[in-house]
């Protein structure tokens, strides 16, 4: 069976290839972008596409202009696989198969899509938490370091006060601390 | 107590109406708290709306009734309830092309297709973004009404507005029918030759709507009428001549448009070939605008020739539409459905609280429409697919 699949984000498509590595006979073509006259070369039997990809409008346009086609492409999810097409969505991606093609390895397939998919979203999400979590201890230590110098403190009175300053506005000791540096840095002179 | 909704849209002048809403406050004043996500493809957009990933979204008139039909995907029960937009797409061509065309006409572009054809070369290329739209209607009907098959004749592909561009510069396609303001930027930045706006195309004829899930709209009638206040006050903001410069700034910003505010501007305001969004009853969801998208279908094959009309018209909600407008004191037109291309010049539309002042709305080629003749009007054409 040959898939194409087709996404703008390079790491999301090696995930999925390597998610599909198991999966045998597969021929799998990955590409950012689509292109006409690579796709009727390859003939794929199944094309997944992300959500996200520009190329998706391209796709259903091919599916309606049949003359330039000779192997039509269906919508793949149909009324045998209820709330598939839901599934699918949610995950980012969308399927389409060629006509002819029985659509029982398809499910699978296009599971492991999806799953791979919701994957790279959580490692994105964590990533980006991960990153904003150190952004942040950053900067509750250099508004400790002011503090101490401009306030004669200690270390832990220095975090006392930030983390009180954060208390009584409701709000986080990094939040409270970012705004502490930016209104040292005005009243000393820096451009806001 | 407020309720959170996700809406999508693509990047395009015609979005201006949720656009405005969610950044002037006008949903949060309705105690919505609004979302608004951009998607690059209007199979996504169609699918979200599906998934009820999305309440509503910015839509393209055609794909709703298809998506109603169970064109090109399975049945989604989708409902439009208010137009946002009329005019703002056009068909340009290339300057190479342009040179070889003589004058702007369909003439033109058939003549220059037979000597393609003729010398054995490939096609004219056109792209449009997507089968079920105006934009694809309209070339279809501009380059028919030269004797030109545009599936046989010249080739017509797919590709989202920003790829439309970027094929134009590659020379992959001839030319093309876009809406706002990428027709512009294709004039800006590839020389293209704009031949012919919607607005001549069709004056005040129908583009995007606001396409939403009729199970929401009927568990959340609420919500649906709140949202519709929003934009319908949103849309007569956007229309003032006064708050052009300022609309087009916002569009321009790159969490909406992301385009050179000038271009976008080259369409707001008073201009002649300009985007109406309130005035002349655009907002109204018109049966006549959706019995000709219909009749569209049936002349490209699209829809079945047994599908019954009302399942295609019962996707506008005029209904819908009116309980808003009243609420917030809009003027509306008396009827759901007028006579379509029927007036050459100035004209006044039957409304409440008094008649509403309309401009003509006659087709380039002066042949009107009969939203009760559906069938006969799509059969009626000298290319069509519809067989009487």
């Amino acid at each position: 069976m040959r898939l194409l699949l087709v996404d703008p984000d390079p790491a999301r498509a090696a995930l999925v290839a390597e998610g599909l590595a198991e999966v045998r006979p597969l021929d799998l073509r990955r590409t950012s972008s689509l292109d006409e006259k690579e796709l009727l070369a390859f003939k794929p039997d199944l094309i997944i596409v992300a959500c996200d990809s520009p190329d998706r409008d391209t796709l259903e346009g091919l599916r309606e202009a049949t003359h330039a086609n000779p192997r039509p492409i269906v919508m793949f999810v149909d009324r045998s696989e209820p709330g598939l097409a839901e599934e699918a969505v949610r995950a980012g991606v969308a399927a389409y198969i060629v006509d002819g093609l029985q659509p029982g390895r398809v499910r699978s397939i296009l599971e492991v899509a999806m799953s791979r998919f919701q994957l790279m979203q959580q490692l994105r999400t964590d990533l980006a938490k991960a990153q904003s979590d150190l952004a942040s201890r950053k900067t509750v230590e250099r508004a400790k370091g002011l503090l101490m110098k401009e306030r004669q403190v200690g270390e832990e009175e220095a975090y006392a006060i930030l983390r009180k300053l954060a208390m009584n506005s409701g709000r986080s000791v990094g939040a409270v601390a970012a705004d502490l540096l930016s209104f040292h840095g005005v009243l000393r002179g820096d451009k806001p | 107590m407020t309720l959170s909704l996700d809406l999508g849209f693509v990047a395009l002048t015609d979005a201006a109406p949720l656009i405005v809403a969610r950044a002037r406050g006008l949903f949060a004043a309705e105690g919505l708290d609004v979302s608004l996500h951009r998607e690059v493809s209007w199979a996504t957009i169609r699918d979200k709306l599906a998934a009820g990933l999305f309440q509503g979204a910015h839509l393209l008139g055609p794909l709703a009734i298809a998506a109603r039909l169970g064109a090109g995907s399975e049945p989604v029960g989708l409902i439009a309830p208010m137009s946002l937009n009329a005019h703002g797409a056009a068909i340009g061509v290339s300057a190479q092309l342009a040179s070889q065309m003589e004058g702007t006409g369909p003439l033109g572009l058939a003549r220059a297709a037979a000597r393609r054809l003729g010398r054995g070369e490939a096609p004219i290329v056109f792209a449009t973004v997507f089968p079920y739209s105006m934009h694809s209607y309209m070339l279809r009907y501009w380059v028919a009404s030269a004797g030109l098959d545009p599936d046989r004749d010249i080739r017509i592909v797919t590709a989202p507005p920003t790829g439309i561009v970027e094929r134009l510069s590659s020379g992959e396609i001839d030319g093309f029918c876009v809406g706002a303001p990428w027709g512009a930027m294709c004039e800006a930045q590839c020389g293209a030759r704009i031949i012919l706006e919607a607005a001549e195309f069709w004056p005040g004829g129908p583009d995007k709507v606001l396409g939403v899930s009729e199970s929401w709209a009927a568990r959340e009638q609420a919500a649906m009428q709140a949202m519709l206040r929003a934009l319908l006050r949103a849309s007569v903001w956007a229309d003032a001549p006064e708050n052009a410069g300022e609309l087009a700034s916002l569009l321009a910003t790159p969490d909406y448009l992301s385009a050179p505010p000038g271009l976008i501007a080259k369409r707001l305001g008073e201009a002649e070939n300009g985007l109406r969004f309130s005035r002349q009853g655009t907002s109204l969801p018109w049966r006549s605008h959706a019995a000709w998208i219909f009749s569209q279908m049936l002349r490209w094959g699209q829809a079945d020739r047994d599908t019954a009309p009302a399942l295609a018209l019962d996707c506008y909600r005029p209904d819908l539409f009116r309980a808003a407008a009243a609420d917030i004191g809009l003027a509306l037109p008396l009827a759901d459905s007028k006579a379509e291309g029927a007036h050459d010049g100035d004209w006044s539309l039957p409304g409440s609280p008094g008649p509403i002042a309309m401009s003509r709305d006659a087709f380039f080629d002066g042949a009107p429409f009969d939203p009760d003749s559906v069938r006969d009007y799509a059969a009626g054409f000298a290319i069509t697919r519809l067989t009487r």
